[in-house]
């Protein structure tokens, strides 16, 4: 194998992984501190994208700097979904925010079809054809502003869980809900930030996707989401530096693993393309980590 | 007060399946009715089945699987073995039931949202498995599949209906006995506290695995009876929506009883159509994410719940 097309294969895989980084991050924080699992997560990449989408086309603006704009407006509809949805649900039975999240899907992806149509829209990076070249190896421009946006965005997460006091006050209900209550911290205010600040992921998760030229439609958000579940589950629930790796290592076996196949196919003189088995391999990979360690990599063991 | 009110419900479930006997006849030639009629059944016997598996706290997120690998088998074998279709609809149906109790092996360990997410990704694996071995499994264009009755028999769609209904009273009687057996208790025991259950002597692993074989293999059977009522099978059986739908039919008409898969099943499907005359396409189902949404908030037990809703609010004045 050429070196060169592995490193353009690794870096494929760390901008894919950085897209499952950031709603992995996203689902681990609303359940660390509400203990729910949002399975309608990847319907907000999508509305994110939309968002970004709109604006970029009626302002013209950098769409890089759009983005920033697209997380408000996600942040105010996860408030709402929280208030209206996850709220009422809190604490009523283990499976219903499974099944409420259903409901969430179909509703999203239907108002985006009835709203929108069903039409692909993409639209055109500024700097889609600038690339840095380094000997046989070609990085475009693009991926590398997507990988150093994500890391921003980790490092002020961070900076925030652990410098600010609202960010403290989070940890502290994702710790121990009862005693954040009792010293003072309006945990239902928490939810809603949590909520904000997933949807917040999502929505940069969506405009990232765009902006490098995927195409946007009703239906983009499953995928991604399911990935990013995947990562959720065997970088451990509720575990941030599990999700970092656990997402990096995904992004990069996703794109590798069938690549490797073929070729050791083709060493045994066989003609087989494995890109079909690309969504596959994120299940696999969950699965045979489940089996080993069932709360996960990174999962604190339970009971 | 009890009898009667026990009087009434046998009632209401025998004036149902005499209605659900004389309904094609009623309606007589309306083929398209009829299929709706069909797949109504087929959807109960689904719903049913993954109610069963969903007692015992195990919410599967991708039960086309099953569904999908009951109707290729069947159709696989039919094709070429030539047995009767009764017959390898329940090889079907067993062949599911193992696949079930494999992928239960890694489930039983795990927690609600781990087992959501790994049922749903043994579908999308299935799925391209299927596709992959494309000379048995004709690929993305699929296979075709015996009739259940040959369309050469006048009014075949009706004696296929009748076959379903008959395999759908069976069926949803033999999972009324489960749930009302031993078995049923100690599932229903496992859901509400798994560590209590196992302290109470309940063999918790064994029990559910038990619930996911009998939940795969009547599954399978309700997905082999609608792909030999179509004719074909394509991989599109284990898509999505036919494992979110038993989801839909269970929780709104009412999750670990009997009669609520069955009633949210007609009703939804009868909303369903009367949408579909109407000729919304996604408004239908923006329509049944509200229900969904608005059921699990306000009517947490179901529709089926609504009548002793109504009596508790008059027992209060």
């Amino acid at each position: 194998m050429d070196l060169g097309v592995f490193i353009q294969i690794l870096v494929w895989g760390i901008y894919a992984g950085c897209i499952y980084i950031l709603l992995a991050i996203g689902l681990n924080l609303i359940f660390g501190v509400m203990k729910v699992v949002n399975f309608a997560h990847g319907e907000l990449l999508m509305l994110g994208a939309y968002a970004t989408f709109w604006i970029y086309t009626f302002s013209g603006l950098n769409p890089y700097l759009v983005i920033p704009l697209a997380m408000i407006i996600l942040a105010i509809v996860g408030v709402f979904i929280e208030r209206l949805c996850f709220r009422p649900i809190m604490g009523t039975g283990k499976l219903n925010e499974i099944f409420l999240s259903l409901g969430l899907i179909y509703l999203f992806q239907n108002l985006a079809a009835v709203f929108w149509t069903t039409d692909s829209r993409s639209i055109h990076s500024p700097y889609s054809d600038v690339s840095i070249t380094l000997g046989s190896i070609n990085l475009p421009v693009d991926y590398i502003i997507i990988i150093v946006i994500t890391a921003i965005c980790l490092i002020a997460l961070q900076l925030f869980m652990k410098k600010a006091t609202l960010g403290r006050a989070m940890r502290a209900t994702s710790q121990n809900r009862e005693a954040a209550t009792l010293m003072g911290i309006n945990v239902e205010r928490m939810d809603m930030l949590s909520f904000a600040l997933g949807a917040a992921f999502a929505a940069t998760a969506g405009s990232l996707c765009l902006i490098t030229g995927q195409m946007v439609n009703p239906y983009v958000g499953s995928i991604p989401a399911i990935e990013a579940f995947a990562v959720v589950i065997i970088g451990g629930l509720g575990s941030i530096p599990g999700a970092i790796i656990a997402g990096l290592t995904l992004g990069i076996a996703e794109n590798i693993v069938p690549l490797f196949m073929q070729y050791s196919v083709g060493l045994l003189g066989l003609e087989m393309s494995f890109s079909a088995w690309k969504d596959t391999i994120a299940f696999i990979i969950l699965i045979i980590v489940l089996v080993i360690r069932p709360t996960g990599i990174f999962g604190e063991k339970e009971e | 007060m009890k009898l009667n009110r026990l009087n009434i419900k046998t009632g209401i479930d025998i004036v149902t399946l005499i209605l659900a006997f004389l309904l094609p006849l009623i309606l007589e030639v309306n083929q398209y009715l009829l299929t709706v009629l069909i797949l109504m059944l087929v959807f109960t016997m689904y719903s049913s089945a993954w109610n069963l598996l969903a007692t015992s706290g195990q919410g599967s997120l991708g039960h086309a699987a099953f569904f999908g690998i009951g109707g290729y088998v069947s159709a696989i074998i039919s094709n070429s073995f030539g047995l009767p279709v009764i017959v390898t609809i329940v090889i079907g149906g067993f062949f599911a039931a193992v696949i079930g109790v494999l992928i239960g092996l890694t489930c039983v360990r795990l927690k609600a949202w781990f087992l959501a997410m790994v049922t749903f990704g043994f579908a999308i694996i299935v799925q391209t498995v299927t596709v992959e071995l494309s000379g048995l499994t004709g690929g993305w264009d699929g296979i075709p599949a015996k009739k259940l009755v040959p369309v050469t028999i006048t009014n075949h769609v009706m004696y296929e209906y009748y076959i379903i209904l008959l395999i759908a009273v069976v069926v949803i009687v033999i999972i009324y006995l489960i749930m009302k057996s031993k078995m049923g208790l100690a599932l229903e025991a496992i859901r509400e506290n798994e560590l209590e259950a196992k302290v109470m002597g309940i063999n918790v692993t064994v029990y559910k695995l038990k619930a996911f074989a009998a939940s795969a293999f009547f599954t399978g059977i309700a997905g082999a009876l609608e792909i030999h009522h179509f004719g074909y099978v394509t991989p599109e059986v284990y898509g999505i929506d036919i494992s979110f739908w038993p989801i839909i039919y269970s929780v709104s008409g009412g999750l670990y009883t009997i009669g609520g898969p069955i009633l949210g099943t007609v009703v939804i499907t009868a909303i369903w159509e009367v949408l579909r005359s109407f000729g919304m396409t996604y408004g239908r189902f923006i329509l049944i994410g509200l229900i969904l949404i608005l059921i699990v908030i306000f009517l947490p037990k179901g529709l089926i719940s609504i009548p002793e809703k109504i009596r508790s609010i008059f027992l209060k004045n």
